[in-house]
């Protein structure tokens, strides 16, 4: 099975397609950290105006930890665009090739086959995860050094100490980690059932936009839908920077997002045991 | 019943001094307790319950030295009250820079209070000065400062064994503020649901605790002014 995943690997590290994900987050981190160097007080100072007309804040509030959080905000919504480029490519591309008729008759069940792509796809996640993470906390501590994590939110703001901010940072990657692999399920599930690559990707953005605008809409009949979106829940890295956390609510939305990934899995794996290849 | 009647008998008591002496002479008597203190460093803890702002208390040091220097020291992020705790008290030094004028008494906490207006003569920071003076012990217990940087703040001064030099052990700053709320756009705060009341006015309060005085230990200048 590690020999196959070896493989799966491999693949997926021989597609040009595999790069642009890292290539575009070194890019807009970089954009975003020297932008935040040359104007970034002015931006602090316009967003806390209301709070500085009656308090003096003392302390550096622009540091590293401040452009992460700014930056896994900015790009967790991007995020599943470059996992489908690769997830939405695992079965479809071998199809679209004509390499998965081939890849079948080796002496591995289609079974081990399907959750080798499966890990595979879930490893180069992971890594773009860890990318993102590592150059956003990285360059930012290079530039603008550590510190307290202010933590900016539509209503309201929250300081988390220095000494918090590694832990909450480590379980917020962990978790953004978890919300990144229902999209890669769920290309992978969409690339079970095409030939093509462009459909599989195209279709999981399409979904994720759907699902991200019903989830913006404040409409009090969508309320109870959208808690069953999967959308809804992959921003629940953010929670991690509540305090106190809100354990009950990180629970249940990892339990649906783990629920949504064994459910793309399930139909997933199924199709694609069962599917009849003809080309 | 007898309490009732002890707290009035005291108020009775109070207002006929109130009578005897003017408004400038109750500041002389809460200045000739502070200026006893040269200086002064002591250990600080910061409680802070501000609408839309989750800021967990946070410990520290504080340091004042006479006429105006004070500075709050702690380790990373803090939202100070504009106004030192002392500023009052720092324009009320010079007894020629404003006008004090007598508008009433109240009780504080139980303490009848002779209540002082405070208008600076020049143009300063501080617009108009309201303090609520125990004039049995010559302590600032209330003060509203409305100034041109900060707005109105209200200062609740609590005592402790060291009344006698004027310093207290607690004080609160109240300040009426709206909740914190930044756009949507600004803090790309897409997707997610929000439970909290939207921006609704309110009042902001940070309290200063303050523990371990130590007073005039001679402080260098550069404590006000080093990283």
């Amino acid at each position: 099975m590690l020999n196959l995943i070896g493989i799966e690997l491999y693949k997926i590290l021989k597609k040009p397609r595999t790069y642009i994900g890292f290539a575009a987050i070194a890019i807009i981190v970089l954009v975003v950290e020297l932008s935040f160097y040359a104007d970034g007080k002015q931006y602090l100072d316009f967003v806390l105006q209301s709070l500085r007309q009656h308090f003096v804040i003392q302390g550096e509030i622009l540091n590293g930890s401040l452009m992460c959080f700014v930056i896994l905000q900015m790009l967790i919504v991007q995020m599943p665009l470059l996992v489908a480029l690769v997830a939405g490519d695992l079965i479809s591309g071998e199809a679209s090739t004509g390499t998965v008729r081939m890849l079948l008759s080796k002496p591995y069940t289609r079974s081990q086959i399907f959750f080798a792509k499966y890990v595979a796809g879930s490893v180069y996640t992971f890594a773009l995860i860890l990318w993102l993470g590592a150059l956003a906390l990285g360059i930012g501590i290079a530039l603008f050094g550590t510190g307290d994590l202010l933590v900016l939110k539509s209503d309201e703001l929250v300081v988390i100490k220095a000494e918090d901010v590694w832990w909450r940072f480590s379980a917020a990657l962990l978790m953004a980690f978890v919300s990144l692999s229902v999209v890669t399920s769920f290309s992978l599930m969409l690339s079970c059932f095409s030939d093509n690559s462009i459909t599989p990707i195209v279709a999981t953005m399409s979904v994720i936009i759907i699902f991200t605008i019903i989830g913006a809409l404040e409409i009090p009949m969508l309320e109870k839908f959208k808690s069953l979106l999967f959308t809804t829940h992959m921003v629940i890295w953010r929670n991690f920077f509540d305090n106190p956390l809100p354990m009950r609510q990180i629970v249940s939305s990892v339990v649906i997002l783990l629920g949504h990934i064994v459910l793309f899995l399930i139909i997933a794996h199924r199709h694609f045991v069962r599917k009849d290849i003809l080309n | 019943m007898r309490k009732l009647l002890a707290v009035i008998c005291s108020l009775f008591a109070a207002l006929f001094t109130i009578k005897a002496q003017t408004p400038q002479t109750y500041i002389s008597l809460v200045m000739n307790r502070f200026d006893k203190v040269k200086d002064y460093a002591a250990d600080i803890k910061i409680n802070f319950n501000l609408p839309g702002v989750n800021l967990t208390p946070v410990a520290g040091s504080v340091f004042y030295k006479a006429p105006d220097k004070f500075r709050v020291k702690t380790k990373g992020v803090v939202f100070l009250p504009k106004q030192s705790p002392h500023f009052a008290l720092s324009l009320l030094r010079d007894s020629t820079a404003y006008t004090a004028v007598s508008s009433g008494s109240e009780i504080i906490a139980g303490v009848p209070c002779i209540i002082v207006n405070v208008i600076p003569n020049a143009e300063t920071d501080l617009i108009l000065g309201k303090l609520w003076i125990d004039p049995s012990r010559g302590l600032i217990l209330k003060s509203q400062l409305t100034t041109r940087s900060g707005g109105t703040v209200l200062i609740d001064n609590y005592f402790g064994p060291l009344w006698t030099h004027a310093l207290p052990d607690r004080i609160v700053f109240t300040v009426d503020m709206a909740r914190f709320k930044v756009p949507k756009a600004l803090a790309v705060d897409i997707n997610t649901r929000t439970s909290k009341p939207q921006s609704t006015p309110g009042t902001g309060t940070i309290e200063l605790q303050f523990s371990n005085y130590r007073m005039n230990q001679h402080l260098s200048d550069k404590v006000f002014t080093e990283e």
